[in-house]
Parts: C-alpha cells; sequence; structure tokens
C-alpha cells in the first residue's frame, strides 16, 4: 500500500489563464479524493495533466516513486488511466470490443500478429475476454457484451466507460464525473464497484460536481478553485467552511447542483 | 560577377511573370479563406477559361473583349454550378476534408480529360503570337506584355482590396470568412458569400491565365500544377492572409526566377516542392509569423473542456 | 490470349494497389494521394536493379518492396506533425517532387522512361504464368489484410477512428498503427510495381502522376471505402470497363482521354449517390 501518485508543484497556463497554479497533492492507495470547486477551477485540467493530455509548464508527478512523464500512451501503460465528461466510448463498436481495446498489455494489436495468429495470442485475447466478462458480471451488465455501446442507455454506458477503464488494471484511477446523471440501481453499482477498487489498492481521484455524490463515496476530498487548492478535509469539513461555501456552493443546495 | 543589369532583368521580368502566379494565388487564398475549401477545382476553371479564350480568340477570331467576356462568364458560371450542385451537397453532408479534395481533384481531372479529347495535347497559347513589343528601359527590356501584365494584376488587386474594404458583399464575405455560423445569426448569408468569393475567384483565374496563354503554350494538365504552385504561396502566404499569400506569390516566383543564377533550369520546378515540404514541415500548423498583428482569438477552451 | 492474360495481369495489380491504398485510407484514415509514388519507387527500383545488375527478378522486386517502405516510413516521421488537410497536401507535393527528380535524372530515363527491362519468364506459356504469380500474390495481399483487419490490431484501429484521444488514454501508440499501416500499403504498392515492370517490361514517369491517383482512388471509391471486396470489385470494373472502350475501334488519341472522362464521371456519380461504393453498406461510418 501506500502512496501511488504525488504531485508536486505543478504549474500550467493557457494564454491569460492559470490553470495550474503551484499544485501539490498525493493520492494514497485506498483513497477516494473527491476533486471539487466551481466551473473552471482547474479539475478536469488537472486530470489532463496527470493523464498527459497537456505537458506542464513546471512540476513533476511521481507514479509509484517513479516520474510520470511522456505521451498519455506511455502513461496509461504505466498503469494511470482516466474517464472522460464526455465518456468517450468508441461508437461503432461493442461493448466487449471497447473494453478490450483497453488492456494495458496488448500483444494481439500488432498488424504482424493479427496477420498470423499465433498460439500466445490467442491465449491473450482468452484471457482479456475472461478479464472483461468478469468486470460486466461485476456490473450486472454480461448480457450487453455484445451491443453496440451507443445503442444502450446512459446509465449503462457511464458504467461500461468505467468498465473500459479498469481493463487498464492500473493503480491510478482518475474519474471525470463518473455518476453525472446516472442514478438508482446504476449509481449504486458504480459506487460500489469504486469503493471495491479502492479497497484493492487502487487511488483513485473523482471529480464531481454533485456535493452528495462526493459525500456517498471519498474519503476525503480538494477543494480547487482558479487553479490552486485551496483546502484539504473531509467532505463535512469542507462543506462547513464559510469562505468556500460562498466561493462555490453560494445559494444553491448541494444536493441540486449537477 | 553579375552585371546589375541582368540583374534588373531577372527582377524585372520576374515580377512581370508572378503576375499570374499572384492572380491565381489570390483565388486560391480568397476561396480557402472564405469557404475553408482547398479548391483544387479550380484547375479545372483555368482550363476551362483557357480553351474558351483559346477557342474564341484564336480559332473563331472574335474580338478580344468578347473572347475573354464569355471565358469570365462560363468559368463563373462553372463555379457557381459546382458550388451549389456539389460542394453544398458534401457541406450539408458534412463530408471530411478527403472527400473535398477527392471531388475538386476529380473534378479537374474531368475537365482535363474533356479539353484533352476536345482540343487536343499539343500546347496552345491564346493568340498565334506571343510576342509583343519590347522597349529597353536603362539597359532593361521591358515588353508590352510585361506592362499588361503588371497593370491588370495591380487593378484587379486594387479591386478586390475596394470590394473587401468598402462593399457590404465585401465585409459579409469576410464576416463568413471569420465565423459563419455567427455570420448567419446576424443574417448574413453564407451561401451568397460563397458565391461571390466563387465569382470573384473565377475572374481572377481568367485573367491569370489569360496572361500565361498569352505568353507560353497551355496543355490541359498545365493547370493542377499550376493550381499546386499557388497553393505553395498560399501556405507561405499564412492561411487567411490574403494579400500577403499574393507576396508570397511574387517572393516564390522571384525564387524561382533568381535561381537560374545558380542551378540549370529543368530543376527550378523542384524548388517550389521543396519550400511546399519545408513549410509544411516546419510550421504543420501554418507560418506562425504571420499571425503578428492578428487580433488574439479568446482564451482557448474553457478550462473544464480543455483537452476533451 | 496473351491479350487477356495482360488485362489479368492488370487487374492483379490494381487490386493490390486498391487494396493497400484502400488500408491506408479506408481503414487507416490517412490523408494521403501520393500512393503512386511508391508504386513507381517499387518500378523503378526493381527496373534499375534488373538493367543494372544480375540480380535475380525477386531479389530486384523484394529490392522495390524495401525501398517503398523505407520511403514510406521516412515520409510519415517527416509528416508526422501535419494534419488533415495539409497532410493531403503534404503527400500531393512529395508525389509531384519526386517525380520531377525521376523526370530531371538521367538514370532514371527522364521523360521517356525505362524501356529495357530484361525478360525474367520466356516462352509460350508467360503470360499465364506470370497471370498466376499476381494472382496469388494479390491474394495474399487482401487475405493478409483483410486478417489484420479482422483481428486485434483492426480493432484497434476502428478504436482510433473513433476517438484518437481515447484510444492514445488507454495505452494504444497512434503513431505505431499509423506507421504499420503505412508502410505495409505503400510496401504492396511497390510489390505491384515491380510486377508492372518485369511484365510490361516499360515504365514513365507519367504512367505515376495525379492521373494514376485519380483511378487507384476512383477504385477504391467505386469499390467501397473500408471494405474487403470493395477494391476488387473496384479494380475490376475499372480495368474492364475501358478494355471495353478498345473494342469500339477508337483512335488511340481519343481511348485515354474517353476512359479518363468514364473514371472522373464515375467517382463524382459515386461520391454523391453512392458514397459507400458498389459493396459497402449504407451505415458504413468509414468515410462519407
Amino acid at each position: 500500500m501506500g502512496e501511488i501518485l504525488r504531485i508536486e508543484n505543478l504549474c500550467k497556463q493557457f494564454g491569460g489563464i492559470v490553470v495550474a497554479d503551484d499544485i501539490s497533492l498525493t493520492l494514497d492507495a485506498g483513497e477516494i479524493v473527491g476533486l471539487i470547486g466551481p466551473n473552471g477551477a482547474g479539475k478536469t485540467s488537472l486530470f489532463n495533466l496527470i493523464s498527459g493530455v497537456v505537458q506542464p509548464d513546471s512540476g513533476r508527478i511521481f507514479l509509484q516513486g517513479r516520474p510520470l512523464e511522456g505521451p498519455l500512451h506511455r502513461r496509461a501503460r504505466a498503469g494511470v488511466v482516466r474517464t472522460w465528461q464526455h465518456m468517450r466510448l468508441f461508437r461503432s463498436m461493442t461493448v466487449i470490443e471497447n473494453m478490450l481495446v483497453a488492456t494495458r498489455e496488448y500483444p494481439g494489436e500488432s498488424m504482424l500478429r493479427s496477420m498470423f495468429a499465433t498460439a500466445s495470442v490467442r491465449r491473450a485475447e482468452a484471457e482479456a475476454r475472461a478479464r472483461a466478462m468478469d468486470l460486466l458480471a461485476r456490473m450486472g451488465l454480461t448480457q450487453t457484451a455484445d451491443n453496440i455501446v451507443v445503442d444502450l442507455p446512459f446509465g449503462q454506458q457511464k458504467l461500461i466507460g468505467l468498465a473500459r477503464a479498469l481493463m487498464n488494471d492500473g493503480r491510478c484511477l482518475l474519474l471525470d464525473e463518473p455518476m453525472a446523471g446516472v442514478e438508482g440501481s446504476n449509481y449504486e453499482t458504480m459506487q460500489r464497484i469504486v469503493r471495491d477498487e479502492a479497497s484493492a489498492g487502487r487511488a483513485v481521484c473523482v471529480v464531481e460536481h454533485n456535493v452528495s455524490f462526493i459525500k456517498d463515496l471519498c474519503t476525503h476530498a480538494v477543494f480547487m478553485a482558479q487553479g490552486k487548492i485551496l483546502q484539504r478535509g473531509s467532505v463535512d469539513e469542507l462543506t462547513r467552511s464559510r469562505e468556500l461555501t460562498e466561493l462555490y456552493f453560494g445559494t444553491v443546495d448541494a444536493s441540486v447542483d449537477a | 560577377m553579375t552585371d546589375p543589369v541582368i540583374l534588373l532583368q531577372i527582377l524585372w521580368t520576374g515580377i512581370a511573370m508572378s503576375s499570374y502566379f499572384v492572380l491565381f494565388t489570390v483565388a486560391f487564398a480568397l476561396t480557402l479563406k472564405v469557404e475553408k475549401l482547398w479548391n483544387f477545382a479550380q484547375a479545372g476553371l483555368m482550363g476551362i477559361a483557357f480553351y474558351t479564350m483559346f477557342y474564341t480568340l484564336n480559332a473563331a477570331h472574335w474580338p478580344p473583349w468578347l473572347g475573354v467576356t464569355a471565358a469570365v462568364v462560363l468559368t463563373a458560371a462553372v463555379s457557381i454550378a459546382v458550388e451549389v450542385w456539389a460542394i453544398a451537397v458534401l457541406r450539408r453532408r458534412h463530408s471530411s476534408g478527403l472527400i473535398f479534395f477527392i471531388f475538386t481533384l476529380i473534378f479537374s481531372q474531368l475537365v482535363a480529360f474533356v479539353l484533352t479529347l476536345m482540343f487536343g495535347t499539343e500546347p496552345e497559347t491564346i493568340f498565334p503570337s506571343v510576342m509583343s513589343p519590347v522597349r529597353i528601359v536603362g539597359g532593361v527590356a521591358v515588353s508590352d506584355w510585361d506592362l499588361q501584365a503588371v497593370g491588370v494584376t495591380l487593378v484587379l488587386l486594387a479591386l478586390l482590396y475596394g470590394l473587401i474594404r468598402y462593399t457590404r458583399d465585401g465585409q459579409f464575405m469576410l464576416a463568413v470568412a471569420d465565423n459563419d455560423k455567427l455570420a448567419e445569426i446576424y443574417g448574413i448569408s453564407a451561401k451568397r458569400a460563397y458565391l461571390l468569393s466563387g465569382i470573384v475567384a473565377a475572374v481572377l483565374i481568367c485573367a491569370g491565365i489569360y496572361l500565361y496563354g498569352t505568353r507560353a503554350g497551355v496543355t490541359p494538365d498545365v493547370p493542377i500544377g499550376l493550381t499546386l504552385t499557388a497553393v505553395i504561396a498560399t501556405l507561405v502566404g499564412g492561411l487567411g492572409r490574403i494579400f500577403s499569400a499574393a507576396i508570397a506569390a511574387v517572393g516564390l516566383a522571384l525564387l524561382q526566377s533568381f535561381s537560374i543564377l545558380f542551378i540549370p533550369a529543368k530543376w527550378q520546378a523542384l524548388l517550389l516542392y521543396f519550400v511546399l515540404f519545408f513549410a509544411l514541415v516546419l510550421f504543420p500548423r501554418g507560418i506562425p509569423v504571420w499571425r503578428i498583428g492578428r487580433p488574439k482569438p479568446l482564451a482557448p477552451m474553457p478550462v473544464t473542456q480543455a483537452g476533451e | 490470349m496473351e491479350y487477356l492474360a495482360s488485362a489479368g495481369m492488370l487487374i492483379g495489380i490494381y487490386i493490390i494497389l486498391a487494396a493497400s491504398y484502400n488500408l491506408i485510407i479506408g481503414y487507416g484514415g490517412l490523408n494521403t494521394i501520393a500512393h503512386p509514388i511508391f508504386f513507381a519507387l517499387g518500378a523503378y527500383t526493381a527496373a534499375l536493379l534488373g538493367i543494372g545488375t544480375t540480380l535475380p527478378s525477386v531479389v530486384c522486386v523484394l529490392a522495390g518492396i524495401g525501398v517503398a517502405v523505407v520511403a514510406s516510413v521516412a515520409l510519415a516521421v517527416t509528416t508526422l506533425r501535419i494534419e488533415g488537410d495539409y497532410l493531403l497536401i503534404a503527400s500531393l507535393g512529395f508525389q509531384l517532387g519526386l517525380l520531377q527528380l525521376v523526370n530531371n535524372f538521367e538514370f532514371t530515363g527522364g521523360p521517356a522512361g525505362l524501356s529495357n527491362i530484361p525478360v525474367t519468364i520466356t516462352g509460350p506459356g508467360r503470360g499465364w504464368l506470370y497471370l498466376l504469380i499476381c494472382a496469388v500474390l494479390a491474394v495474399v495481399v487482401v487475405w493478409l489484410i483483410w486478417r489484420a483487419m479482422a483481428g486485434p490490431f483492426g480493432r484497434a484501429v476502428r478504436a482510433m477512428r473513433d476517438d484518437e484521444l481515447a484510444c492514445a488514454a488507454l495505452g494504444r501508440s497512434l503513431f505505431t498503427m499509423k506507421i504499420v499501416i503505412f508502410a505495409f500499403g505503400c510496401g504492396a504498392a511497390g510489390l505491384a510495381g515491380g510486377l508492372y515492370a518485369y511484365y510490361f517490361q516499360y515504365i514513365s514517369p507519367e504512367q505515376f502522376n495525379v492521373a494514376q491517383s485519380a483511378t487507384i482512388l476512383t477504385m477504391v471509391v467505386l469499390g467501397g471505402i473500408g471494405t474487403t471486396w470493395g477494391p476488387l470489385v473496384g479494380a475490376f470494373v475499372l480495368v474492364a470497363l475501358p478494355q471495353a472502350i478498345t473494342f469500339m475501334q477508337l483512335p488511340t488519341s481519343l481511348v485515354g482521354p474517353l476512359q479518363g472522362i468514364i473514371f472522373t464521371v464515375l467517382v463524382i456519380l459515386f461520391l454523391f449517390l453512392r458514397p459507400y461504393g458498389l459493396v459497402g453498406k449504407r451505415e458504413a461510418g468509414v468515410a462519407h
């Protein structure tokens, strides 16, 4: 167990806008950290900086003690995986295909190996498929395996997005508004899965606007505004703070904001 | 030691010959700016314009003004037809860039094949003779063609500038070029802007190919090469900047002209391809130095959407 | 009879060209128009080695493939940051620029081309033997492409086409996928070039210019971009159709442009009326 992700003094500026202002943060195994704050606070930008969509102006990131750098695909292979606000599922492909393209190792995906499938490729495929079906089973979605993703209801698509990310089997999980628009049994399933993954030793960070989502799920929270981390602590502590309330919660009842 | 008079001659002749290059470039750059379209169909328009003038002036002996007018009318008509029946359809379908490219290139190829069928592959010129009276000015040979070329180009560029700066339609073209959806909200018809830019391009192309065709032989596959040079000048000049593309065209023409001092003639064409390649490789999103003086765009994407 | 073998050879060669171009633009989604230049590199390499050395023809053709692959990787690496429309222009510039070079150099035969490519197979069954080899190679190329795209590689490529960013964020190297597709496709074009050079024994720069780009493009569009059978159907139709014209006993100066007109009209018609091609289905989202 222990520290999975360490961010040190991360800074990033786009034109005149500072999206990351000397951010330092650690994510430990077993934690589910909620990242909250008003629009434009830099929450998704932080995810972009960690996952490699954007390179920082200065500062460093460490994954399990080793520097995390390079383009997106290299970071994903190191075990940092994220979900997206707009899901970004592969629209023309089935659920199972979406998941199979998310494994960390993919020996079969070389052009030559696809042309002359060897036994090892077939084995890797079978293993990946079994893992995918297990994940779907945990979500109660095995029957959707061969459906085209975009044909599924919204809540199930969001679950599939999470399942796809979990195929990476990485230690660091970044979830961007995973529960927005999800309700009922899908909501409970998502909560359960995320908690299970954290208990299995992953570090999870969740961006959410809906404070009650954060309350339900997270071990503690971090409040960001204008690229800076203003406060860390339990969700209750943060919601009780008057300055933060003014900055963000305002007169809006927390549970309504979604 | 090269004689300064020779250098001056190369300079003058280079400028004169850059005239049609400038016209083709501005036509291409204007369409790219307003319609965001790499309009390779302009090669087809060049072919149509040339052979109309060739047929009416060289073969059927019409008076020059009539032949040229016929060419302008026909070329503009084809330009409008292509816009309305083809480009607009592809635009409605949100077709990919490859599809637009395929269509415009194939259209020009079709025109080239039809013209080959009708006129053969022998080089032709608009008038039977390409000679024009020459006078010596300060040791430099200045021909009537040179003066006509430079004059026509300057007049047309001035008219275009006037159109864009001082007329409503010109302003509307710029608005559509900047943001066509926003322009539509303000009641500006994008369709009208596209048609206008197509007609203007047709006029410029006719003038350009008239100048080219009164000086050198043209075959049906010459226009595609000419269009590619217009593309190169447009890229070097900076996308969206019509007049700097014109300057780039002059610059590139002079580069080609002066290169004669260093390399054999047959390598001159290759020079432009090198320029193209380097321009694209070094500046895959367009040459940034030309962005000085342009209004800064609003802050890029709201933070929550960065990267999405 | 030799005439039928010739037509068959042409169909086989164009199947290889169309299938490999379809791999690049249909499946890979790469914006290039320069396929003929790799056809040319294969042809010229094989021809020059065949004329100038005593290397066996198989080696010469393999060398042709090698040169095409190396050139394609070089082009891909230099243009890797160029996107979309710019890439199309870069590829056109690359094709025409290289052709200019071929035109200007002495050793490539200049505009007149190379016409003394040595004979490799002799005898009465020459045509049929060539045709057999070509047919086998065409089948192999199409089969390999099909297997690649039907397997895990194809799945990853489809994901890349659907959403590049998400695909990369899941650990896939987009550049590797694109370069592998491009190298294989261009290598296949190089193979077609070697076959072409040895069978027809005459190559010249004008056989590899924009008109050739248009021909191959027509076959792919007509057959159906991004389908397996599309390129085969397209190649067959577009070789057979012009042959039908030659039966009309027209003067030779008319045949070329007339064929060209038919090609281009067909592309335009299909682009507008049936963008998914003869084989493709309406919802295929690969290209429209």
